[in-house]
């Protein structure tokens, strides 16, 4: 509405510039001489005072197009057609990061209103050496090695993000789990099901079955309940030990309600203290 | 593929089958399921009546049948009568068996299917089959499956307790008669309850069943097994 309104005013401005400036051919082609002078200077007054308007009309215009791109939207005028695509594909990227700006804006007002504060970075800005320590790599499997050896779980280490390791774990013949580590510390859970692959592309996609997506964001909830910074191996412990809680999912009941099926899912969450099994909505409520 | 256990429906007096299924289906849509589609397994016996060779005239029959859920399979099982040896090819199979159909003296039984309207309610899968035989309406199967789970020991309960609510029977405890069947397990002899649940077993239940209904002589009536006691009349 607005944009149409400048338009508006700057169209009038032209047009009255034009007459204005119509009008002094006229004169000059038909005055009276005496007054020619006179006249003229007043019309010459007129176009000056209409140019003003229509350049302070051109003015309010913001600049071309809706990013303002410095030099680069000169791209846009290149003749040669290889060349052209990049324009498009420069605003397209634009458009990216500007999303990417304001979703990690929102992202660090939420995080920074959050009481889970997952960071290992201590109010000195120091890293406790436990975290990132060199030897975390044979840590980390011979704390699995003792873990699936108690509970009788199958395991395995795989590491496709240099040395940050992914354990895909058997679940009784229940579910499989990926557990992403960094160094220690579990950052994130993947839960599918027996039937479904869990290669390296699958890991963060979610499950096709109800039930595991629901056993993922409890075990989510669980991590971040086990995670410490001091004693990041405990955790570990702790987690192997809940997530082997999982394998009679299908066979456990309710504790306070004592049946298998709520909203045809079973009992998914898992008391964090005693890993007793409830329903979420018999927990919740 | 999960765990699938057939039940047969044991009908309220008076009541057709149309009427009954549209009863079901309405149970299901109040329960929270959605209609996803539907769904047609289908039967087809050849019998061949041994005359040709010297063994005593046993009969020998072919179960050619095929399941909606796996479009590009032929399921077939030949009867030996001691055994039933399964199975699995590919839609080609069908062709192979006009072939061989010159082999055998056949006598063929009439074909049977069951068909109806398929519901997922959360992560089960429940779809209502009419069996027909030859056109002839001979009753319901109601076919449920729970698609998470592979071993039919870890469901058995949760099943129960979803078939219990859902029909208003109650259903015993005990297994159903197919999962106590012996099988090979990695080599090793044990129960059927215990193994991976896979495509050719939904097909050796609706055989079981489709048996029974070419059995049966009156068509609709009491005579449909089933386990369970009716609560409501």
């Amino acid at each position: 509405m607005l944009k149409t309104d400048k338009i508006n005013t700057s169209l009038t401005a032209i047009r009255s510039l034009r007459s204005s400036v119509s009008q002094v051919f006229e004169k000059l082609s038909c005055g009276d001489e005496a007054t020619l002078q006179q006249q003229l200077q007043d019309h010459f007054n007129t176009i000056t005072t209409n140019l003003r308007e229509l350049e302070s009309a051109v003015n309010t215009f913001s600049a071309t197009g809706p990013f303002n791109l410095g030099n680069t939207s000169f791209l846009a005028q290149e003749t040669s057609q290889e060349r052209q695509i990049l324009y498009s594909q420069l605003v397209n990227s634009y458009k990216w990061i500007d999303k990417i700006h304001d979703h990690s804006y929102l992202a660090h007002n939420v995080l920074t209103s959050n009481n889970l504060k997952r960071s290992c970075i201590s109010k000195r800005g120091r890293i406790p050496p436990t975290i990132s320590n060199a030897n975390s790599i044979q840590h980390l499997e011979s704390i699995l090695k003792e873990c699936t050896a108690q509970h009788n779980i199958i395991c395995k280490v795989t590491r496709p993000f240099g040395s940050n390791g992914v354990i895909i774990l058997n679940i009784g013949r229940v579910f499989k789990a990926a557990i992403i580590c960094k160094g220690l510390v579990m950052e994130w859970v993947t839960i599918k099901g027996w039937d479904e692959s869990l290669e390296l592309e699958d890991l963060w996609t979610e499950s096709r079955y109800q039930v595991f997506q629901k056993v993922q964001d409890h075990c989510h909830v669980a991590m971040l309940h086990f995670f410490s910074t001091t004693l990041p191996h405990v955790a570990v412990k702790c987690y192997m030990t809940y997530l082997h809680n999982y394998n009679k999912l299908f066979t456990d009941v309710c504790k306070k309600c004592g049946k298998h099926l709520s909203k045809g899912l079973p009992p998914t969450w898992r008391d964090l203290r005693n890993l007793e099994p409830y329903h979420e909505e018999c927990w919740n409520g | 593929m999960g765990v699938t256990i057939l039940q047969p429906y044991l009908f309220q007096e008076g009541k057709g089958g149309i009427t009954a299924i549209e009863y079901l289906t309405k149970r299901l849509i109040s329960m929270g399921a959605k209609q996803a589609g539907s769904f047609i397994v289908d039967c087809e016996t050849i019998v061949s009546l041994s005359s040709s060779m010297p063994q005593p005239p046993s009969n020998k029959a072919v179960h050619i049948l095929h399941n909606s859920e796996f479009p590009a399979s032929t399921f077939s099982i030949l009867d030996t009568g001691a055994k039933h040896i399964p199975l699995v090819a590919d839609n080609l199979f069908d062709l192979l068996m006009i072939k061989i159909g010159n082999v055998y003296t056949q006598k063929k039984q009439p074909s049977i299917e069951s068909k109806g309207p398929r519901f997922e309610y959360g992560d089960f899968l429940i779809k209502l089959g009419s069996v027909t035989m030859n056109g002839n309406f001979k009753g319901i199967l109601i076919e449920f499956e729970y698609r998470p789970c592979i071993v039919f020991l870890n469901c058995w309960e949760l099943m129960r307790e979803l078939i219990q609510g859902f029909l208003g029977i109650s259903i015993s405890s005990t297994y159903p008669q197919f999962f106590q069947q012996q099988t090979l397990i990695s080599g090793h002899q044990s129960l059927k309850q215990n193994d991976s649940f896979q495509a050719i077993d939904t097909i050796n239940q609706y055989l079981e069943h489709f048996i029974n209904y070419r059995k049966q002589t009156t068509s609709i009536g009491g005579s449909t097994q089933i386990t369970g006691l009716p609560l409501r009349s």
